[in-house]
């Protein structure tokens, strides 16, 4: 059992990661990731969303009519996205600022309703909670390293503080749409020649 | 099948019950914080538009608030609003500080704004903003290379269209203060 958890966690990470593997969840990964510190915001707060709809989708699956279920899966989700955007807007109102809209756009995000369509529903919660934080994770950290890649050639910091001198000319095109695009493509080609060596 | 219907109607709505009350609690949690931040970020951008005012007054005037600065004495040093336009992408919100007395900008300050980053976001930059800093009002012009003279405004390079919005919205502002406050008399 625990080996089957593990096994559970680790496949987001990496197997089936949501962004390089099976590319869903695009619309926060090119929109948000200008900078890291909004990288990482929306990778913690799409993991919290995503840990909390499929612990409550995997408990109450069976009360769920397979006709209404995805009607109810966006309520829940929705409910925890309010949620999330009522917290981060009164506790850190500096990110909510910066992510702006991108939170409430969480609710549609197809990594969330992938997941509790393909796992949630299917599976029982210990599994759920594993496969979630698993997802959570894979999806956050493939955030970040976009986020920073992003942020060092167009801004020519990291976190807001300046790592390249006065000496760099920042590439703007990195943090508008097509800098996402072009960073996106690199990355996921760099990881699928990993992944042949791997083999 | 009758049956089947209303199992998934009340399913649909429990779940919406619980969500309502659920959230209902949230938001009365998280209000008050919200509130004291927006107030906050209002206060401080009057700060930064009314540098020298010890006291601002909040007076409502043809459906508009204006924030009436006074200094120490009580004199009435200048007069900020809150003013909003079209931008590149989506609306520009800031707010003016002027001095009512000489006819003149104090500053303005970039509440929020969708700008493309890297160049129409540089309309929240100390070097546009300077641009209006002591400016008389009246019609201003964009221009493409330093400013000289009086009614000339700097672009930013590269973003035209941004610091064409956020003049257009000064000058708007200047108006909406001038017919409140009798054409600058």
């Amino acid at each position: 059992m625990l080996k089957r958890i593990l096994y559970d966690f680790k496949n987001g990470l990496w197997r089936e990661n949501p962004i390089i593997v099976l590319v869903i969840g695009m619309c926060p990964t090119l929109a948000v990731t200008n900078t890291v510190q909004n990288g990482l915001a929306m990778g913690i707060a799409t993991s919290f969303v995503l840990l909390s709809s499929e612990i409550v989708i995997s408990l109450f699956k069976k009360f769920i009519p397979n006709n209404v279920r995805i009607p109810s899966f966006i309520l829940i989700i929705a409910t925890f996205v309010t949620f999330t955007d009522f917290f981060l807007k009164a506790f850190f109102p500096d990110i909510a600022t910066s992510l702006s809209l991108f939170i409430p756009l969480i609710v549609v995000n197809c990594l969330i309703l992938g997941r509790q369509e393909a796992f949630a529903s299917k599976n029982p919660t210990r599994r759920a909670i594993a496969d979630a934080l698993g997802m959570g994770i894979g999806f956050t950290w493939v955030l970040v390293l976009l986020s920073a890649v992003r942020e060092l050639l167009g801004m020519g910091s990291i976190f807001g503080l300046t790592i390249l001198g006065s000496w760099y000319q920042p590439m703007v095109i990195m943090i508008l749409p097509a800098g996402a695009f072009i960073s996106l493509g690199v990355l996921v080609g760099f990881m699928n020649v990993l992944k042949r060596r791997g083999n | 099948m009758e049956k089947k219907i209303s199992k998934l109607v009340i399913t649909l709505t429990v779940i919406g019950i619980i969500s309502a009350i659920a959230l209902s609690f949230v938001y009365q949690w998280t209000t008050p914080y919200i509130e004291e931040h927006q107030a906050e970020a209002q206060k401080k951008a009057i700060n930064a538009v009314l540098p020298q005012a010890e006291e601002v007054k909040e007076v409502e005037k043809a459906g508009q608030t204006f924030y009436e600065g006074y200094d120490s004495n009580g004199n009435r040093i200048g007069v900020a609003i809150n003013a909003s336009g079209p931008g590149y992408q989506n609306v520009i919100e800031l707010m003016i500080g002027v001095n009512i007395n000489v006819d003149k900008i104090y500053a303005i300050k970039i509440l929020s704004h969708e700008e493309t980053p890297g160049l129409g976001a540089r309309i929240n930059g100390d070097e546009f903003k300077s641009n209006f800093v002591d400016k008389e009002f009246g019609d201003y012009d964009v221009v493409k290379r330093q400013a000289k003279t009086e009614m000339e405004v700097e672009a930013i390079a590269g973003a035209t269209i941004s610091s064409k919005s956020v003049t257009s919205i000064v000058e708007k502002a200047i108006k909406q203060i001038q017919s409140a406050y009798g054409g600058g008399a």
